[in-house]
């Protein structure tokens, strides 16, 4: 409870220097600063090199070397990222102009807004709300709507069986990831993430302990959901190009890309939240907030991992090992809750 | 304001023969068709028709070879399929040393099949990688072609070429076995053997690729040989051939035995090029055991260098007269095979006499496999397709000639 009291004196502060209320400043800091859009910008960069370098390692190559050599090419995404940003954005004859235009700004804006609710810190968090664990559920069940627009608007083949595809992956995905968010809630009797962070602080064991079968289906869905590899059937390169994003360039094309990244850190940033305590040796806004940093960090890493041991699998595989062998799994995590559920609150 | 062009909607489903199906054009500019272009249609997402529509690296280069002599064809041929240079020239040069009556020493016989070899083992290779990248396992990808270097650092020592090494000249070979060479290669055959233990680790026992190839694009023995299938794609559905078995160069004295499967799908197609680096592997090394010594090449070709130049035979190095250039063959037909990495070649070559090919027919194992993508693809799903492509090891520019 000493950690409710600092974090709240930090932002009163904050909002007293400046003069603004409270809630404003956290409804603009957190989503745009960390955990939201400046973090993920940093993140993105250094996950990305990261990916690059851990499959060049793996795969007896160097990776990305020449921008920033001292960093070992560290740099290099940034040095796309300012090429293709400037890059002409080509917009075909024949597709649907303002849904191709606005489809990507809403996507990435979608994935933005979820990083206001998942607590990036003690205290660190835009909006709390006693059901904030089905917040950034919902609004990350929005984007395969958008993409469907998306696929629809380039009217192109290959974007149009993307987007058939992220609907079939998301049909197969989101069942076991809300089992499994659900699992967790029931585990702590609550949808308050921030109230599940300090149930496992204060039981001194985090989640992925207790509920391990939770917290795999968790990592499955959120790898399914964020196209990794060995599901990324959507942007399936080798079928269709680039799946619903093939027809998309400059800028509008690396929101597309961010997409899947911004998506995934949304994701990890959850799982480190539910499944691994959180802050959880620590109390402090700055310590605490570089916990949960890190704890993303090191997941992304294992996410991007697979890339280097696995191939893609087939839609059909992927259906079927979503709803005939990990469903009955989130049931019987939904058990483990129900049997944890009693033991913590007696 | 919108311009309207009817009949340009992706998004439009097609009709034909009365099935409402999508008309998918992958390539020739998409990531994974290789240059050409395959025309799909799908019915959902099963495919009902593959029309392969090739023809987008046609070089003319039977009818280039009839304008040029007889050994400046070889390097053009070579053109077919860079990455297996010796195998594509071998039966051309079988052949006309056939018209021109004249017969290897058994050194160059050795030299050739050992280079051969390393051929098939850097074309498997190359094969494997790109089979590997179809899937999307990008450490197969690079794995395969990063250990494809050993081998072309091999053809390199033994030749001076990393890829259109022109080897093999009418009545032997260019160069001598340099030394050393035997000691790369044992280095080179212990660290390859480690490999192929990993690349079934990673990659043909890996769960996700063998869900993606088990099953998948099934080629019965019958409709194997009914459709002219050849190479490790023949074997692989069971039947027991392989052309190295009529006995060219040093085949007949290095005891061969083809590998061979079962089922004939797409994992096995896989299995059979990864024992097949085995098998070469044992190859070079038996014919460097029992290389005899002796000329490298016939000695009609050696007896009028000028003295002046002789020393060059003595490092190893064959300086051919200048007459070489305007060989006459006598006048006749030759038809020739040999296997290279992708399958069975044929040449089939008529001269009139001339210092020029009349006719240099060439039948590569690349244009006989492609009729297997009108056949397997039909009746699996759009995400098999590049499973199966991946899986015959099909060489575009090798087809296209």
């Amino acid at each position: 409870m000493e950690a409710e009291g600092e974090r709240v004196m930090v932002l009163e502060q904050l909002a007293t220097q400046t003069g603004l209320p409270e809630w404003l400043l956290r409804g603009v800091l957190a989503p745009l600063v960390y955990p939201g859009l400046g973090a993920f910008a940093a993140v993105a960069l250094f996950i990305i090199w990261a990916e690059r370098k851990i499959a060049a390692k793996v795969q007896m190559r160097v990776g990305p070397l020449y921008v920033a050599r001292r960093l070992g090419g560290a740099l290099q995404l940034l040095a796309d990222g300012i090429r293709i940003t400037f890059q002409e954005i080509i917009v075909p004859v024949t597709v649907e102009k303002k849904a191709y235009v606005a489809a990507p700004i809403f996507a990435f804006a979608i994935v933005a807004a979820s990083l206001a609710v998942i607590p990036g810190g003690p205290g660190v968090y835009g909006f709390s709300s006693s059901v904030s664990l089905l917040v950034p559920f919902a609004l990350l069940g929005l984007i395969p709507i958008v993409i469907a627009v998306m696929g629809w608007a380039s009217n192109n083949k290959f974007t149009y069986i993307g987007a058939g595809r992220e609907i079939l992956v998301t049909v197969a995905g989101e069942v076991t990831l809300l089992a499994s968010l659900l699992a967790t809630a029931m585990m702590y009797g609550s949808l308050d993430i921030n109230k599940i962070v300090t149930m496992q602080i204060r039981t001194g064991i985090p989640g992925i302990v207790v509920n391990p079968i939770a917290a795999f289906l968790f990592f499955v869905a959120a790898l399914l959901m964020t196209d990794r590899i060995p599901f990324d059937v959507v942007l399936g390169e080798q079928e269709i190009v680039q799946g619903p994003y093939t027809e998309y360039t400059g800028l509008l094309f690396v929101l597309n890309m961010a997409l899947d990244y911004g998506k995934l850190y949304a994701l990890m940033l959850l799982f480190s939240d539910l499944f691994l305590g959180g802050w959880m040796p620590f109390d402090g806004v700055l310590l605490g907030s570089l916990t949960v940093f890190i704890k993303t960090i090191v997941l992304m890493l294992i996410a991007i991992f697979l890339r280097s041991v696995y191939g893609r699998m087939r839609i059909d595989q992927i259906a079927s090992m979503f709803w005939s062998r990990l469903f009955p799994l989130a049931l019987a995590s939904l058990v483990i809750s129900a049997a944890v559920h009693v033991v913590y609150t007696p | 304001m919108a311009i309207k062009l009817p009949g340009m909607y992706g998004r439009e489903v097609g009709e034909r023969e009365g099935y409402r199906i999508v008309e998918l054009f992958i390539g020739p500019q998409h990531p994974a068709s290789g240059h050409m272009r395959m025309i799909l249609y799908l019915d959902g997402d099963v495919v009902v028709k593959v029309d392969p529509d090739i023809g987008y690296v046609h070089r003319t280069i039977e009818k280039l070879s009839e304008t040029r002599e007889y050994v400046r064809v070889i390097s053009l041929i070579e053109r077919m399929t860079i990455i297996d240079a010796c195998n594509v020239t071998l039966p051309y040069i079988e052949a006309v040393e056939k018209l021109l009556d004249v017969e290897p020493p058994p050194r160059a016989k050795y030299l050739r099949t050992i280079l051969c070899e390393i051929n098939r083992i850097a074309s498997h290779l190359y094969g494997l990688g790109l089979g590997g990248i179809f899937l999307n396992h990008s450490t197969m990808y690079m794995w395969a072609f990063g250990d494809r270097e050993v081998f072309l650092h091999l053809a390199n020592m033994l030749t001076g070429a990393r890829l259109t090494h022109t080897y093999s000249v009418f009545g032997g070979v260019r160069r001598d076995l340099p030394q050393g060479f035997k000691d790369e290669f044992a280095k080179a055959k212990r660290y390859m053997l480690k490999r192929l233990k990993e690349y079934d680790k990673i990659f043909y026992n890996n769960p996700v690729i063998r869900g993606r190839l088990e099953n998948v694009g099934v080629l019965e023995k019958e409709q194997a040989i009914s459709l002219g299938a050849t190479g490790p794609n023949l074997r692989a559905s069971g039947v027991y051939y392989d052309a190295r078995l009529i006995g060219y160069a040093a085949y007949p004295d290095l005891d061969f035995r083809p590998v061979v499967g079962k089922h004939g799908d797409a994992l096995e197609r896989i299995w059979v090029r990864l024992r097949e680096i085995e098998v070469s592997l044992d190859l070079i090394e038996r014919a460097l055991k029992e290389l005899p010594e002796g000329p490298i090449i016939n000695e009609r070709f050696t007896k009028g260098i000028p003295p002046k130049v002789r020393h060059w035979f003595e490092k190893g190095f064959i300086k051919l007269p200048g007459g070489y250039v305007r060989l006459k063959t006598r006048a006749g037909e030759v038809i020739t095979r040999a296997e290279m990495g992708h399958g069975e070649i044929t040449y089939y070559l008529v001269s009139n006499g001339d210092i020029k090919p009349y006719r240099l027919r060439v039948v590569t194992p690349s244009a006989r496999n492609v009729i297997l993508f009108t056949v397997l693809p039909v009746g699996h799903t759009l995400m098999d397709f590049p499973a199966i492509y991946g899986s015959l090891d099909y060489f575009p520019p090798e087809a296209d000639r």
